[in-house]
This record gives structure tokens, C-alpha cells and sequence, in this order.
């Protein structure tokens, strides 16, 4: 099927695959249609259906609440069209290629490798039919057939050209797709891969110190983040400020890769645990030296580290809402940071 | 008579927002130290509740939920994210009370209905 884009920075052909979303047919052509959470929950991937077939999926998207359905108006994220069809984005910014970074594409995967980290936190990769390159710091979707809708993952590794994903997800009560992977033997299950996607990206040649704030399962972007500067060399020149929070000691994962990084990159890389619910008394941590502790809330933490050391800094937020809003504050109030150099997925 | 008095200006502390209710019209009040606005308790991206979601830091006003930002001492947008003019109305103080110029509620237009409707724009 061919999609006609009008928008306010031009008009735009291209083809929709069947049960292909004009949204993820428009990124894999290149074009720059608006979005950010790519699973229905945040809103920005709205648009006009003004001809055509257009089918939403997920009616009840929470990103959805706000449309005027009797104006036709939908999500791209969530929808498939079965005719040719016309649709308006009331967006300026629609470019027809990317200006950096990668043009995402659909790919079949595999699980592999699952690995339990902590009681409620597991690893897994997922071997992809087609090598994947990405930024550090985005995420891809992933779609189980018998798990509705695709969820929004970030990887935690950082290859280019690569066939492995790799991704950390936190079980959440009553979550369908974490309920699958705890409860269920997923080695070798197969699923639908759409990416990279998302614009929490970390460029080197940006030349700024990072900052990066992140909640539970929301470090996995920042380890991709941290693994690239590593690898490249980047703490040589650059600090870099890395702040965990977690509830207790035995919530802590990826502490032996993280005392790692600090290993590599000397004096220039801290990371921070902040132990939420339990005081240790202790100031690193009990097996990795390298660790610092503390106890409260992460954005807390970081306040208190920080002062007086936000000069030419970019800033990563990733975790539970609150602690995104939290952590936000911190950045703008106390680091002074704009927001071009304040990066986070904004997916609600 | 459109000017309403909302609070007493001391009841807003410096860089802090407060909700109040004028004759059923609901407002913000926003202290940024070199004066006061007062402003529909929204956010005019997604509806945040500017009470809550909103944070002032050298005059600037940003909506913490997706970093848009109006300068309160200009009434201009900051930053890079921002796409829509925040509605102020226009507020004096006499005495210690602050007063608002409220003809009428003033509600955002959502859905840019007026520009998605419109052929000639797109078509240009």
C-alpha cells in the first residue's frame, strides 16, 4: 500500500507493508515521523487519516485519549491501513532521511541466553536474523505472538553490525511480557525485532561529561552508553558520573560490570549505588571497592555528589516515572542543564 | 471588571508555583522573583498539571514532564523542545494582593484542529 505524508515541512510518499504500521514503514524509509515511546502509551505519534482503510490496533491505547476519532485521527504506532491512504502529521520537523544515526528496519529474533540476575531482574539476548546497527542508548521493540503488542526494550550492549541484543528487563507485577519470560522456558522463542529506535543517544563527538540517572532496569541504555565510552577511550578526556538506584544490596546487578568500566577508565568514571531502602553504613560496596554507596533515592544521590560539577554536561534519565521526574529536577535546577543536553525516553 | 484578585502576593514563595480558583476559573500562580504570572494550570503540550509537573530556575519556567520551557520574564519559549506559546493574563499588584485580568477562562487548543483542517497549509 502507498502512504501519502502531509505535513508541514513537505509531503512524503511510501509503502506500507501488510499489517505493517505507518508508523514503523515511515522511520524504515527513512523519514522522520514524529514519535517516542513506539508502543501506544505516550501520544506523539498522532495523525489525520484523511483517505484510506486505517485500522488502530490497541483502541485503548493510553496514548490515545486525547484523539478526535471522528476526525480520523490516530496513532501511527498502532495503526495498519488496508487501501492506499492519505494522512496528515501537523508536525514541522518531518524530514525524508535521517540526519543521524540509524534507519531502523524489521528483523526476526531469538531468545538466548537468559540469565536471572537478581530475584526479579533477568538477562537475555536476542539473536536477530539481520545484523542491527544502533546508537547507545536506544531501544528496539520486541513482539511475542500471545503477548499483545510490541514492547519497548533498550539494549545494554554496544556493537556495531551486530546479531546480538542484548536486554535486562525487571518483572513487573501483573506485566504480560515479564510474566512470559519469568514464568515460561523462553530459550529459543522467537519474536518480532522493530529498531533501533529512540533519541537517549550517546555521540563522542558531542565532547561533553555525562551524567547518567538510572533506576532498576532503566541502567540498561547507560551501560550501552558506558560500554561505548569505554571502548572508545572517552574517560581519557571526559568524566563521567554514573548513579543506580536500587532498593537493597541484593537488588544490585551488573556491579561486576560496572567496577569493570571503572577499572578501565580510571579515575575520570564513578558510579554511584544508592540503596533506597536499606542503610548499609558501608561507603563502597561490600565486594567491588570501586563502588560507591549510598542510601536514599537516586536523584537524591546524585544532588549530593554533584555540586558544583555540572560544567559541559549531558544528562541520561531512565527508570520509574518518579524517578525520572526526579531526577529531571535535579538536572534543570540544580545542573542548569537545557534541555537539548537532557536525554530520556519520554514514554508517557 | 475583569481584574480578580487571586491570593495575597507573599502566598507564593519564590521559584514555587500554587493552584488557585477565581470565581471558578482555575489559574497558576508562578513567582519568579522579579515579579508574578498567572497562567492556566496546564501545560499547553499534553495537559500536564503545570502545579505539579512545572519547575522555575532563573526565570524559567519548564514543564518537567517533556522539557518545554517558557522565559516567565519575557513570555517567550525556551529551549529547544518547545512549540506553543503559554497564555499569561495580565496580573498587577496592589497592595499585597495579586490581581489577574480574567475576561474568561481561556482553554488551549489541543489538537491544532484549526491547521489539521487546513487544505491550503498542507497543500502549500
Amino acid at each position: 500500500m502507498k502512504i501519502t505524508l502531509q505535513t508541514k515541512s513537505g509531503q512524503f510518499e511510501y509503502d506500507c507493508a501488510p499489517g505493517e504500521t505507518i508508523l514503523s514503514a515511515g522511520l524504515r524509509h527513512g523519514i522522520t515521523l514524529p514519535y517516542e515511546c513506539a508502543t501506544g502509551t505516550c501520544g506523539t505519534c498522532r495523525c489525520r487519516v484523511m483517505q484510506g482503510d486505517a485500522l488502530m490496533g490497541w483502541q485503548e491505547a493510553p496514548g490515545a485519549a486525547r484523539l478526535k476519532r471522528e476526525k480520523g485521527d490516530c496513532l501511527m504506532c498502532q495503526t495498519v491501513v488496508s487501501s492506499d491512504a492519505l494522512i496528515r502529521v501537523a508536525s514541522q520537523n518531518v524530514l525524508g532521511a535521517f540526519p543521524r544515526g540509524h534507519v531502523p528496519a524489521h528483523c526476526n529474533g531469538a531468545i538466548a541466553n537468559c540469565r536471572k540476575l537478581t530475584h526479579d531482574v533477568m538477562q537475555f539476548d536476542v539473536m536477530i536474523d539481520q545484523p542491527m546497527s544502533f546508537d547507545a542508548g536506544q531501544f528496539v521493540t520486541l513482539a511475542v505472538a500471545g503477548v499483545t503488542g510490541p514492547r519497548a526494550y533498550s539494549m545494554v550492549n554496544f556493537q556495531q553490525a551486530t546479531d546480538r541484543l542484548t536486554f535486562v528487563v525487571k518483572r513487573s507485577a501483573g506485566g504480560a511480557f515479564s510474566d512470559w519470560l519469568f514464568d515460561t522456558d523462553v530459550a529459543g522463542a522467537t519474536l518480532k525485532v522493530f529498531g533501533p529506535l529512540g533519541a537517549a543517544t550517546f555521540y563522542p563527538d558531542e565532547a561533553k561529561n555525562i551524567i547518567c540517572i538510572g533506576g532498576g532496569s532503566g541502567i540498561a541504555g547507560m551501560m550501552s552508553i558506558i560500554e561505548r565510552a569505554c571502548q572508545e577511550n572517552y574517560f581519557n578526556d571526559h568524566k563521567g558520573h554514573v548513579f543506580f538506584g536500587v532498593r537493597t544490596l541484593k537488588d544490585c546487578f551488573y556491579m561486576a560490570e560496572l567496577s569493570e568500566y571503572v577499572t578501565c577508565a580510571g579515575p575520570n568514571l564513578s558510579v554511584t549505588v544508592a540503596l533506597s531502602d536499606e542503610d548499609t553504613g558501608l561507603a563502597t560496596h561490600p565486594d567491588f571497592d570501586n563502588l560507591k554507596l549510598d542510601t536514599g533515592f537516586v536523584h537524591e544521590a546524585a544532588s549530593r555528589a554533584m555540586t558544583g560539577k555540572f560544567d559541559n554536561m549531558v544528562g541520561y534519565v531512565a527508570g520509574p516515572p518518579p524517578m525520572v521526574d526526579a531526577a529531571l529536577r535535579v538536572l534543570i535546577a540544580e545542573g542548569k542543564l537545557p534541555p537539548a543536553d537532557i536525554r530520556y525516553d519520554k514514554f508517557s | 471588571m475583569s481584574w480578580r484578585r487571586i491570593c495575597a502576593a507573599d502566598s507564593v514563595a519564590l521559584n514555587s508555583l500554587k493552584k488557585f480558583e477565581v470565581d471558578g476559573i482555575p489559574v497558576v500562580v508562578a513567582n519568579y522573583g522579579d515579579g508574578f504570572r498567572v497562567f492556566p494550570p496546564i501545560c499547553p503540550h499534553m495537559e500536564e498539571p503545570l502545579e505539579e509537573s512545572g519547575l522555575i530556575e532563573g526565570k524559567v519556567l519548564t514543564c518537567t514532564k517533556h522539557l518545554w520551557q517558557w522565559n516567565l520574564a519575557t513570555c517567550q519559549m525556551e529551549g529547544t523542545e518547545t512549540e506553543k506559546l503559554m497564555h499569561f493574563y495580565d496580573v498587577k499588584q496592589e497592595g499585597d494582593d495579586l490581581l489577574a485580568f480574567i475576561k474568561s477562562e481561556h482553554i488551549y487548543e489541543f489538537d491544532e484542529e484549526d491547521e489539521m483542517d487546513d487544505d491550503d497549509f498542507f497543500n502549500s
